[in-house]
């Protein structure tokens, strides 16, 4: 007679960024022959796991149970998706069926399996690692989401490339710790020193970073607004420990590993890509979009006035909150989405409105659409609004500027004071603004500019927003002329 | 006497006909130089012209005239002593004109400012510093007020003193394009003249534009081209100036540059090459006499590339921001087209030599 029997293993659904732990249980007994089934709320792809694990374990050399199996992931309200749960079903099929001791299931799990038995890397291992850290559990990861753990400090991750390696891992007979990941590649971010000319964007980018300020760029192409837009991350202060986990987290959910953790991120999503794409979401269990893979780095949207204007709109209010939420089916999730949008946009549909070398080719009629679709509330949350214009040859075989490092040494600086008081400078509301420590010559020279009617109540704001920054990259406590006098200049139409 | 009346209103009908110039100098020629006749072949049908012309061509000459008046508006025929002398001269001279704003003063010199409607920044600034410094010599600046070259010459010219001139394809009372109205009204505001063959009302049709282009250069004593392409109505009013014995001056361009093709052609073919607003009025001095004017304090306006104006106000970039946001605060300067426009008591900057530019 044979006794049914029953083992647990661990593994970990994401919603949104974060993880839940799932146990996966198994249970052999009575019943008709070699039929396995899979409850508790699996998708498609999980489904199918019964395939992979009954072929995999074959190949690895174990006999599939001459007994009734079912296998439920747990709890069972949650919607699990995607094929990471092949390895601990197949964990804890093997332990339920004897054929390991039970002791070698309690460990989390995640992988997808081959039919030969190998494991491919799946999406979320850093939640995993978070997770089974917290569980005080041994972790088995599949190379390739195995190095993006190191990040989490009590993590005990094993890396197996197989089932039978995995069996071994989680007995402690052969443990493979996750490699360092290769060198940080800093080279794909430009250094300021290669920008020739542009004094105006040059001192806007330092502005932008230091204050975290949303930037806006508009010029003719090939001018190097991308180039500045790429500089950015390379003057922002490196991510601390706290936010470089938050990013690394929502890369490992998105199924994209970090190289640098502490590099800020930037996304440059196309104009073409879909709301989804930008914003998060896709079919079933939400995933990040490029907005959250930018979270605590910088958002660039090159040719602003090509992305349709529905997305546009979606991002204004992520942006102001921090956090971007996506309402589903399955479930409602939010990702962070504390992202600096930098934008670059041209001043007509041909690009060549302000050039001085190309004709612009366009009718008044479809430069007044053009602007018009750069209008509207996400537009108002750009602080910062300069003109590219195109660079002289005098300029460009000139000396280099400032390098990022002397930039990214103020723009440090700069940061430490606005933590002093809690709030980055891009976030100051009119209460805050309106408390602002400003000496009379700077209030001398705003309420002129609103006299003038320069300045308008929000572009106040605006103005107010930026001279702290400034002051702030000029190390005084107190707003003073010159600084506001720059934020004008800085401040743009 | 009364004879001479009765042709005169029969000129007034035609005029409003609204045929192609170059047509109605045909058909009038054929009919012996009587528009009574001309005005019977269309009734007639004889001469084929739309049915809208047909009827506009038996309205009275007393109601055209009344809403002239109304309209604030000249019609000018051939003999009248108002007619522009200059226009007499040139062969296809035009049967009458219709005028809107002041007369222009009698022995005025004027110099046209044209070139190709879709030009860069650069040609821009050039044809408005060429506008400014032609006002100010005491010249008047003729141009069509069209995109690009025209409307930046006519803006430039409002900064002089010297009232200028415009000359439309569509009616005197229609500004074309659209966003030129602001310009046409300020033109007129200074004491400027808008001309155009086409009655009032008459929309811009493709077709008016290269006849009136004889009128501009026949207006002119000289012929500024700033930017043209191979293509266009600025080489028409290049060609039409030669025709009519006009000098040419051109700004040479870059020679890959298509905009600059048709100046570069002209140079080559003999235009005199001019490259700085200095050297315009220097060269203009020597083809209409010492200038009648000189300075003027109208409105002082510039307009700098951006890097080179914050370059000129202080090495420091950050010193430099901050007086730019100043001159914005008080209003004495905006950004715009990439470029400062200044306004107030004005800087030497050097007008750079752009065709460098890698």
């Amino acid at each position: 007679m044979l006794d049914s029997m029953f083992a647990t293993t661990h593994s970990v659904a994401l919603v949104g960024v974060q993880a839940r732990r799932v146990s996966v249980e198994a249970h052999v007994g009575g019943g008709e022959k070699g039929r396995l089934n899979l409850v508790g709320l699996p998708d498609k792809a999980v489904r199918e796991a019964k395939d992979r694990v009954m072929a995999a374990m074959a190949v690895s050399g174990f006999r599939f149970p001459a007994r009734s199996v079912t296998v439920n992931l747990a709890p069972a309200d949650l919607p699990k998706s995607g094929s990471a749960y092949d390895l601990p079903i197949a964990m804890a099929l093997l332990a339920a069926a004897g054929e390991i001791p039970v002791a070698a299931c309690r460990v989390l799990a995640l992988g997808e399996l081959a039919l030969d038995g190998s494991i491919r890397p799946a999406r979320g291992g850093l939640a995993a690692a978070v997770t089974a850290a917290g569980m005080d559990m041994p972790c088995l990861l599949p190379p390739g989401c195995a190095s993006e753990t190191l990040i989490v400090p009590s993590s005990d991750t094993r890396v197996v490339n197989s089932l039978p390696e995995a069996i071994a891992a989680a007995q402690g007979k052969t443990v493979t710790r996750p490699p360092d990941p290769p060198p940080a590649p800093r080279a794909d971010i430009p250094d300021m020193a290669d920008v020739r000319g542009q004094l105006l964007a040059r001192r806007a980018l330092e502005v932008a970073a230091a204050g975290g300020h949303h930037l806006l760029m508009t010029g003719p192409p090939g001018v190097g607004k991308t180039m500045l837009a790429r500089c950015l991350p390379g003057i922002l202060p490196p991510l601390d420990e706290h936010s470089a986990l938050e990013v690394a987290q929502v890369w490992s959910a998105a199924g994209r590993p970090r190289s640098c953790l502490s590099l800020p991120p930037i996304r440059a999503p196309h104009h073409s890509a879909s709301r989804a794409a930008v914003l998060g979401g896709g079919s079933g269990i939400p995933t990040p979009g490029e907005l959250s893979m930018a979270h605590r780095g910088v958002l660039f949207l090159d040719e602003l006035g090509e992305f349709p204007p529905h997305l546009l709109d979606g991002l204004r209010q992520p942006l102001e909150e921090g956090t971007v939420t996506i309402a589903r089916k399955g479930a409602t999730v939010a990702f962070p989405a504390a992202a600096q949008l930098v934008a670059a946009a041209n001043p007509c549909p041909c690009g060549y409105r302000d050039d001085r070398r190309k004709p612009c080719g366009c009718t008044e009629r479809m430069v007044e659409r053009y602007q018009r679709r750069l209008s509207g509330p996400l537009m108002d949350r750009f602080d910062i609004r300069i003109k590219v214009p195109r660079v002289e040859a005098d300029a460009m075989v000139g000396p280099p500027g400032e390098g990022s490092r002397e930039v990214a040494g103020r723009v440090g600086a700069a940061r430490k004071l606005q933590d002093g008081r809690g709030m980055r400078n891009r976030d100051l509301g009119r209460r805050h603004l309106d408390r602002l420590r400003m000496e009379p010559g700077a209030r001398g020279l705003a309420e002129e500019a609103l006299r003038s009617g320069v300045l308008t109540g929000r572009g106040f704001d605006r103005v107010r927003r930026l001279s702290r920054t400034i002051a702030d990259l000029a190390g005084e406590e107190t707003v003073q002329e010159p600084h506001l006098a720059e934020a004008l200049a800085l401040r743009g139409a | 006497m009364r004879a001479k009346e009765r042709v005169r209103e029969a000129w007034v009908r035609l005029a409003h006909v609204g045929m192609h110039p170059l047509r109605l100098r045909e058909v009038a020629d054929k009919a012996g130089g009587s528009p009574a006749a001309v005005l019977a072949a269309i009734a007639r049908g004889q001469v084929q012209v739309p049915e809208t012309a047909r009827r506009a061509a038996q309205v009275p000459a007393s109601r055209r005239l009344r809403e002239l008046e109304e309209a604030g508006l000249e019609l000018l025929l051939e003999d009248d002593p108002s007619f522009p002398q200059e226009l007499r001269e040139i062969p296809e001279s035009p049967l009458f004109l219709f005028r809107r704003g002041a007369a222009p003063r009698p022995g005025f010199k004027a110099v046209a400012v044209v070139g190709t409607r879709t030009c860069t920044s650069y040609g821009k600034r050039l044809a408005e510093q060429y506008g400014e410094a032609i006002s100010r010599s005491g010249w008047s600046v003729v141009s069509g007020l069209a995109r690009g070259i025209d409307a930046a010459a006519h803006r430039g010219s409002l900064r002089g003193p010297t009232p200028g001139m415009a000359v439309l394809g569509s009616g005197v009372d229609v500004w074309y394009p659209r966003a030129n109205a602001p310009l046409g009204e300020k033109l007129l505001e200074r004491g400027g003249t808008v001309w155009s063959e086409s009655p009032p009302g008459t929309p811009p049709l493709g077709w008016r534009f290269p006849p009136r282009n004889r009128i501009i250069s026949a207006l002119s004593r000289v012929v500024v081209i700033v930017e043209a392409a191979v293509t266009g109505g600025a080489l028409i009013t290049a060609r039409t100036a030669l025709a009519q014995g006009r000098e040419v001056c051109a700004t040479p361009g870059d020679v890959t540059r298509d905009s600059s093709v048709g100046c570069n052609h002209l140079i080559r073919d003999g235009a005199l090459p001019v490259h700085d607003p200095d050297d315009l009025v220097e060269t203009l001095r020597l083809l209409l006499g010492e200038p009648a004017a000189s300075g003027g304090e109208a409105e002082a306006e510039q307009l700098v590339e951006l890097d080179d104006f914050l370059a000129g106000l202080d090495p420091d970039p950050v010193t430099a921001l901050a007086e730019l946001g100043r001159m914005q605060a008080r209003g004495e300067a905006t950004v715009e087209d990439g470029m400062v426009r200044r306004r107030g008591r004005l800087v030497d900057f050097p007008v750079q030599d752009t065709n460098m530019a890698v």
